[in-house]
């Protein structure tokens, strides 16, 4: 047995993640306790429609969000408890909707800082329809082996460590919510734990007071003995005292109160509770509230630490009277244990898991991303700029000042060639239909292939093949024209001998200035020598003297590409910008410029 | 609950009514020279200038002054501000109006369980405090409003007759309006005074408002003045300006003279291990409180602020069995910050004592023992050992 949370507890959470943390905690209580799920549904209005994924054990279980309390009872009509998890702003109203709900007889407020006339209406109103409305600022409620409502009573372990799984004899009341579960653990190692542990929060003025629930724990058989934990302000503890003097009661009362400290702090000093404030004359202060529980008959320890032994020999008396009989602990097979993630078995050792990729060029589990093993950070702090990084994650090592400044140059220039190229034109295309930068910008580097860009891959691979293979021009372009057909990086459509590109010229001048061995492109000028003597416009063009360039720096071959993509990509993005900018509209191709070389218009033949 | 200083506290019940003397608050001599030439009462009336901050017994201390002329008044502007008394320089003085009477009253609202108290007596000043069974009181249900009934028999048994009963019952009903709409927690005017016209005036308000309000006030554009006859320290501001950003909380109120500095986590232990500091016979040197998981970063200022503390012996890391706060992410906050302040030296002849539970609380205890390697005077303790413990072993250790 146990009070207000129970076997038949069956909740709404209002409110977002916060509620939906919530619900997890309290899916590894019941999963701890072998019982399904008592989360029916969520009330968010901003979720409505969806659903919110809730762990059980090695399930996972689907809880759909409601718009409305109302909706939610509806649908799932075994509700009758409502946790409440909504900003203080808007706590009055959700906890009113909930009130005002039929099925719904318990409502428990977590919100801290809600206003105190909300929170008295609240009350008032709970009062007159005869329902519980516990909180605000409530950690929740523990009923061990049966229900939790809210985060009380912590992580899973802490939960096994309190024997949670099971019934004891102690009911727990406090305002506190880390002290409601330090109490359940002092009741499970001097005690044979709770029954059901109340957290009713620490504002002046909570919705249910200690006698809501002494009340209902004196006519829970289960429970034997009551320990409240009190605070100073407000009258709270004096009603307790109040009650339990009044006559004689099946249970016993452990109370503590804090706020001893008052007598020798600044007066009017906040503390962490909204309702331990000062107490007028004495009235309200921790030892007028002492006085009052002992006099009451409570036992009353005078400090916290007293507590354990206290609680302690009053589980010895009700042992030897035989109102409790011990409850021997499970073995460590028998305690429930949750379900380890992989990450977890993986880190105890247990399971082998065969990676799905491997990575060997950068690493992002630190503080900051390793490139090749350097932080980031570090590089930039050392001077190093954009053409290392490329270095490092494309050929994974660090180039020379040098050879850096051959790539500045090859991505400056080949950073954009006008609006008319195939790339540019497509993400200008794009770009006036309303597409978004990333697919317009996809779009024209679609285009590079090996007619528009993409031909630096290739002249690199066969620059190369000529150079391993110590060709002499003529067997080279022999073998391309036997094998291949013409040679990659070879020609121009507007380019020639006395219309040089202008973008060769510079690269190579400073390439050969650099003092370093440059066989390939030697080799590629001397080709070009041939081609050009044969032809006008068969020049060594951009994508030849870069493939030929970065062959000798020693780039992959596969990675050449690569540069010709990362330089346009500079000059698409920038097309794209330049007609967003412009508020570019929609483009067709005129018909004039379409030869129409379809057929004429005809009949039809009927259907076969 | 919120203080509010007299001026805003004054021109809340304007806003609902109730008649108030002229004033105003300047913060330099400049100001009130502008505005002197701009309000004919200035000129016209005798005038009464308090200093403007939460200050106990100001007229004991010479700052509150009676009876002036506008010249008098500019003196005693120019002498208030900038003037230290204990922690607080005067930066604001409000100046009023003197009303001329003879009769003094006293009404209050005031926030109980079950709704609001208005009471009512028709003796004001030192009087009412001096009889206090004169005082005569109603309760008014939450969500309810008196009935003009009710404030008319209200003030007929406070000894109230004729015009002055009419205007007084009047005047608690304005009153109520304010407190009820404004989410007071306690309205006092004392005294209530009938000026020649035979108007019922405040003279003096103290004001609480309920701070969790906030949100749904926008008018509220001034200060919570602190409650304990003092300003807020500079360190103390920094923490509330944390918590006012993060979810969860952090809490620090510095108390002077202290050797006994206190991080302990929840809103409820922290008051059990100040009072188990103060029951062995320890000197606090602060109250402070982080709960609800805030982040490492605000648990890490906090106790920066808390090493800063001067001439501490020992720091008490206590709390409970947390429910939600990690205690692994708060304690690398705490440890970051006692890393530095172990460097600038504020942990010298420091002892550390912690005792702890949680959501991962054996990495963050693991963590704080390795401290001990670092070279820290740090004794770290589980949840089985009980909650006030360390304080006992810290005091023993003196």
């Amino acid at each position: 047995m146990s009070i207000l949370a129970t076997k038949d507890t069956h909740v709404v959470i209002q409110g977002g993640a916060a509620g939906v943390n919530a619900a997890r905690r309290m899916a590894e209580f019941r999963y701890m306790n072998k019982q399904p799920l008592n989360v029916s549904a969520f009330v968010y209005p901003p979720d409505a429609g969806k659903t919110n994924e809730v762990i059980c054990g090695t399930d996972t279980v689907a809880i759909p969000v409601y718009k409305t309390v109302a909706e939610a009872t509806a649908n799932h009509p075994e509700i009758n408890t409502s946790l409440v998890y909504i900003g203080a702003d808007r706590a009055y109203k959700g906890t009113m909707e909930a009130l005002d709900d039929s099925k719904i007889q318990t409502v428990s407020m977590i919100t801290e800082g809600v206003p105190e006339k909300d929170s008295k209406l609240l009350g008032k109103h709970a009062r007159k329809l005869g329902k519980i409305f516990n909180g605000p600022s409530s950690i929740g409620v523990i009923s061990a082996g049966e229900c939790r409502l809210g985060v009380i009573g912590g992580a899973f372990d802490n939960l096994v460590a309190c024997k949670l799984y099971r019934p004891g004899s102690f009911g727990v009341i406090t305002k506190s919510g880390g002290l409601s579960n330090e109490i359940i653990w002092i009741c499970s190692q001097f005690a044979d734990g709770i029954t059901t542990a109340i957290g009713i929060g620490g504002d002046a003025y909570p919705g249910t007071d200690y006698v809501s629930y002494l009340e209902m724990f004196e006519k829970d058989p289960q429970t034997k003995a009551v320990v409240i934990v009190g605070e100073m302000g407000g009258d709270l503890e004096e009603r307790a005292a109040e009650w339990f003097g009044a006559k004689k009661r099946r249970i016993k009362l452990l109370a503590v109160v804090s706020g001893f400290c008052q007598e020798s702090l600044p007066k009017g000093m906040k503390f962490g509770h909204a309702g331990a404030k000062e107490g007028l004359k004495g009235e309200g202060s921790a030892r007028a509230k002492s006085e009052a529980l002992k006099k009451s008959g409570a036992m009353v320890p005078d400090t916290f630490g007293a507590l354990g032994p206290a609680i302690k020999a009053t589980y010895e008396e009700l042992v030897k009277s035989g109102e409790v009989k011990p409850i021997p602990d499970l073995s460590p097979a028998e305690v429930p244990a949750l379900p380890k993630t992989v990450e977890q078995s993986m880190k105890a050792g247990e399971v082998l898991v065969a990676p799905l990729i491997k990575s060997t060029i950068s690493d992002d589990r630190g503080d900051e991303p390793l490139y090749d093993g350097y932080p980031a950070s570090e590089l930039i702090n050392n001077g190093y700029d954009i053409p290392h990084i490329i270095g490092l994650l494309w050929d994974k090592r660090l180039i020379s000042k040098h050879e850096a400044e051959v790539i500045k140059r090859i991505l400056i220039l080949s950073a954009d060639h006008g609006p008319c190229v195939s790339g540019a034109l497509t993400t200008i295309i794009a770009a006036c239909a309303g597409i978004g930068l990333s697919q317009a910008v996809a779009a024209g580097l679609i285009m590079i292939g090996p007619r528009f860009g993409g031909a630096v891959t290739d002249a690199g691979n066969y620059f190369k093949y000529a150079i391993d293979n110590k060709m002499s021009v003529d067997e080279f372009l022999g073998y391309m024209k036997k094998n291949v057909g013409p040679v990659p990086g070879i020609g121009h459509r507007v380019k020639s001998l006395r219309n040089p590109d202008k973008r060769v010229q510079e690269l190579v001048k400073y390439v050969k200035s650099l003092g370093i061995p440059t066989p390939h492109l030697d080799f590629a000028l001397e080709v070009e020598k041939v081609t050009a003597a044969k032809k006008d416009n068969l020049i060594l063009n951009v994508d030849g003297t870069m493939a030929a360039v970065l062959v000798d720096l020693g780039f992959p071959v596969d990675s050449l590409n690569g540069f010709f993509i990362l330089a346009r990509t500079i000059g698409l993005i920038g097309h794209w910008a330049d007609q967003k900018r412009q508020g570019s509209r929609l483009i067709r191709l005129f018909n004039y410029l379409v030869n129409y070389a379809a057929p004429k218009r005809r009949e039809v033949p009927p259907l076969k | 609950m919120a203080k509010v200083l007299e001026g805003p506290g004054m021109g809340l019940l304007r806003k609902w009514g109730l008649h108030t003397p002229n004033y105003l608050v300047v913060s330099s001599s400049e100001e009130f020279d502008r505005l002197a030439q701009a309000n004919d009462w200035l000129q016209q009336s005798k005038l009464v200038a308090k200093a403007h901050e939460a200050l106990g017994s100001r007229f004991k201390l010479g700052l509150v002054k009676v009876s002036l002329d506008l010249a008098g008044a500019k003196a005693a502007v120019r002498e208030m501000l900038g003037k230290k008394v204990e922690s607080i320089t005067i930066g604001q003085v409000i100046v009023s109006e003197m009303i001329d009477h003879t009769d003094e009253y006293y009404a209050s609202a005031k926030s109980t369980r079950d709704g609001v108290e208005i009471m009512v007596a028709n003796c004001g000043g030192i009087e009412v405090e001096e009889n206090w069974d004169k005082v005569k009181r109603i309760l008014v249900d939450i969500g309810e409003a008196p009935t003009d009934a009710a404030l008319s028999s209200l003030v007929k048994e406070a000894g109230f007759s004729g015009d002055t009963a009419t205007k007084m019952a009047e005047f608690l009903k304005k009153l109520f309006a304010c407190f009820d709409n404004e989410d007071a927690q306690y309205l006092e005017v004392n005294p209530v005074v009938k000026n020649a016209a035979g108007d019922l005036v405040a003279l003096d308000a103290v004001t609480l408002l309920d701070g969790d309000a906030k949100f749904r006030h926008k008018d509220w554009d001034f200060h919570f003045a602190a409650e304990f006859g003092r300003a807020y320290t500079k360190n103390e501001e920094d923490v509330m300006s944390v918590d006012s950003k993060v979810k969860g909380s952090v809490k620090l109120i510095e108390i002077p003279g202290g050797t006994i500095a206190m991080l302990p986590a929840g809103g409820g232990a922290s008051v059990y291990y100040s009072d188990a500091v103060v029951a062995r016979g320890g000197k606090l040197a602060n109250y402070a409180e982080y709960s609800g998981d805030p982040p490492d970063w605000a648990v890490e200022v906090l106790t920066e602020k808390v090493c800063s503390l001067p001439n501490i012996k020992h720091i008490i890391v206590g709390g409970a069995i947390a429910n939600f706060t990690d205690v692994k992410k708060t304690f690398g906050g705490i440890i970051n910050a006692f890393r530095n302040a172990k460097t600038e030296g504020k942990l010298d002849g420091v002892k550390i004592w912690v005792r702890r539970g949680g959501p991962n609380e054996k990495e963050g205890l693991a963590a704080m023992r390795a401290l001990k390697d670092e070279g820290f005077d740090i004794e770290v303790f589980d949840r089985r050992t009980p909650l006030t413990d360390i304080v006992d072993m810290a005091l023993a250790t003196n």
